[in-house]
């Protein structure tokens, strides 16, 4: 029993930076129904960025978050300009092909300036780790479960809360609609790129923390892929559920079924419950509801 | 004045849909266009609101000009913004997943001011249907009540000159009749509006003046009521008129249709 809590509990703190991922993915397909198949890339250039400021320039923590943050929000909206806008108003298909392709483009980059070895990265953040009786948290999963909701959270003030947020869940819906009633359809979109990219350095950072940050980290970011298709590619729940569900199965998985030989399990795990959920409901568990009238 | 001159507008670079439209708007009139299904009239509206490369249309020739002024290949919200022309597209272009409440909201972010509020309380006044269901999902309304709310939308943008599209569409007759009304009372508040619409009689009723399309051309055009009482318009819009049997070499209205071009 004891293994069980332990194992859920750390699997609900990776979750959380889970959906931190899904969440990324969900805004930019609700917003152009593109899927960004670039997270990866996005999470290792926003991991790099805040690792320049903080290791290499030694900027304080305080200051170097917000600062690293920024920046890879601006390269996302940068990103966006070059390469999503000129689809704008095509097939959804297309944008999403071109993310493909630009994971290409982004990874190869990123070895260009930072090369393909291994940096290690050490946030040193207060040790807030939890001991309690059988149970040990340790202190960088709560640290990055901790940031990840407050992050979510965040997201979800503006969306919910602020008048760009409406403008985003309306521009999100149509964007012919949102255009014609003078919501400059164009640039809530940049917004809503650069807001995904800040999400997915929050949650870049925060894995790489877990380990070491390597040009080829960003495989890790496909783990969103299990997210938002359990959780429902629009809904922003889904994610919030989905990441938490991943994560506990992912961590059950390593406990339960690893120690009986199958290394390695823990990685495919997500995958299987991802094919059992989309069996037994194909839009995932929390996709739309679509409003049918009377 | 809204006036268009020789427009010609290309879908896809092969569609030939406007070839050489023009008309003027006047300050402070309800200019009423009919026209049969794939006349361009959407099209129209869409080159004038600056949605055209939206859909992949390009204008290749003439000029839209507000005041003397070329507005053309401006974008949608500079149009808007600008020139306080706003575009209601067809079949109630409001937000299904938003509130009542908030696609107003959504509606009023380009001119995000202190009024705000105060207009939305005039909108209640103009719909007070939209008042009742405030808080509730736009999508789950009455094709009437969404119609409201997409005109109260509009609104919300504080336009000049209204362009819309099909209002009617889909709408019972006695919700039509009360649409017009509020349409007609928005026209003496002082707006100028331009309405595209197949219910070409109620529409000619409140108008002032019309255009008949055809072929994404200008073919007939007149005082509203002029129009009503054209034989060909009653024939093939108001389908009053003759009302004889025909034979099937004159049911190909469109060999009398080129006596107008």
């Amino acid at each position: 029993m004891a293994d069980f809590l332990q194992a859920l509990g750390s699997g609900i703190l990776v979750g959380l930076v889970y959906a931190l991922l899904g969440l990324c993915i969900v805004i930019i397909f609700k917003a152009s129904e593109a899927f960004n198949f670039a997270i990866g890339e996005f999470l290792v250039i926003g991991s790099f960025l805040f690792y320049m400021l903080f290791f290499d320039l030694r900027i304080p923590f305080l200051l170097a978050l917000p600062l690293g943050l920024l920046a890879a929000g601006l390269v996302g909206a940068l990103i966006e300009r070059l390469t999503i806008k000129p689809l704008l108003g095509r097939s959804p298909i297309s944008m999403t092909i071109v993310t493909l392709g630009l994971g290409f483009l982004l990874r190869s980059t990123v070895q260009l300036i930072w090369g393909s070895h291994t940096y290690s990265f050490f946030l040193d953040l207060p040790d807030i780790t939890v001991i309690a009786g059988d149970y040990l948290f340790l202190s960088d999963p709560i640290w990055a479960g901790i940031l990840s909701i407050i992050t979510f959270a965040l997201v979800l003030g503006l969306l919910f809360r602020t008048r760009w947020g409406l403008a985003i869940r309306a521009v999100s819906e149509s964007q012919a609609k949102a255009m014609a009633f003078g919501i400059n359809a164009r640039f809530i979109l940049l917004i809503i790129w650069g807001i995904s990219s800040v999400c997915i350095a929050v949650a870049g950072i925060m894995i790489s923390n877990f380990g070491a940050l390597a040009a080829g980290s960003g495989i890790v970011g496909l783990r969103a892929m299990p997210v938002v298709l359990i959780g429902g590619m629009d809904s922003i729940v889904g994610a919030l559920v989905g990441g938490i569900i991943i994560g506990v199965c992912e961590s059950l998985a390593g406990t339960y079924i690893e120690p009986m030989g199958l290394i390695g399990f823990k990685d495919v795990a997500p995958y299987f419950l991802m094919l059992l959920v989309l069996f037994i409901r194909p839009y995932g568990l929390f996709g739309t509801v679509r409003i049918e009238r009377v | 004045m809204l006036t268009v001159e020789n427009l010609r507008v290309v879908y896809h670079d092969v569609i030939s849909v406007l070839n050489g439209m023009s008309l003027e708007v006047r300050d402070g009139e309800i200019l009423v266009i009919i026209g049969a299904n794939g006349a361009g009239k959407t099209t129209l509206l869409r080159s004038i609101a600056g949605m055209i490369d939206f859909y992949d249309g390009d204008i290749l020739e003439g000029d839209i000009k507000m005041d003397g002024v070329s507005i053309k290949g401006l974008d949608a919200t500079d149009i808007m913004k600008r020139y306080n022309l706003t575009y209601v597209i067809e079949d109630r272009p409001i937000f299904w997943y938003l509130t009542m409440e908030e696609n107003l909201g959504a509606a009023s972010f380009s001119r995000w001011d202190s009024k705000v509020k105060t207009d939305i309380a005039r909108v209640y006044e103009y719909f007070p249907v939209i008042k009742q269901l405030s808080n509730r999902k736009a999508g789950y309304a009455s094709g009437g009540e969404q119609q409201m709310l997409a005109i109260g939308m509009a609104l919300m943008t504080k336009p000049k000159v209204l362009l819309l599209d099909e209002p009617s569409l889909g709408l019972a007759p006695l919700i039509t009749e009360e649409l017009f009304n509020i349409i007609q009372r928005l026209n003496q508040s002082g707006i100028t509006i331009m309405l595209v619409e197949q219910n070409a009689h109620a529409a000619l009723q409140i108008g002032s003046r019309g255009y008949v399309m055809e072929m994404g051309r200008v073919v007939l055009d007149g005082q509203a009521r002029e129009l009503l009482n054209n034989e060909d318009v009653r024939e093939f819009y108001l389908g009053s008129g003759k009302r004889e049997r025909k034979s099937y070499k004159d049911a190909k209205r469109y060999k009398r249709r080129k006596r107008w071009l």
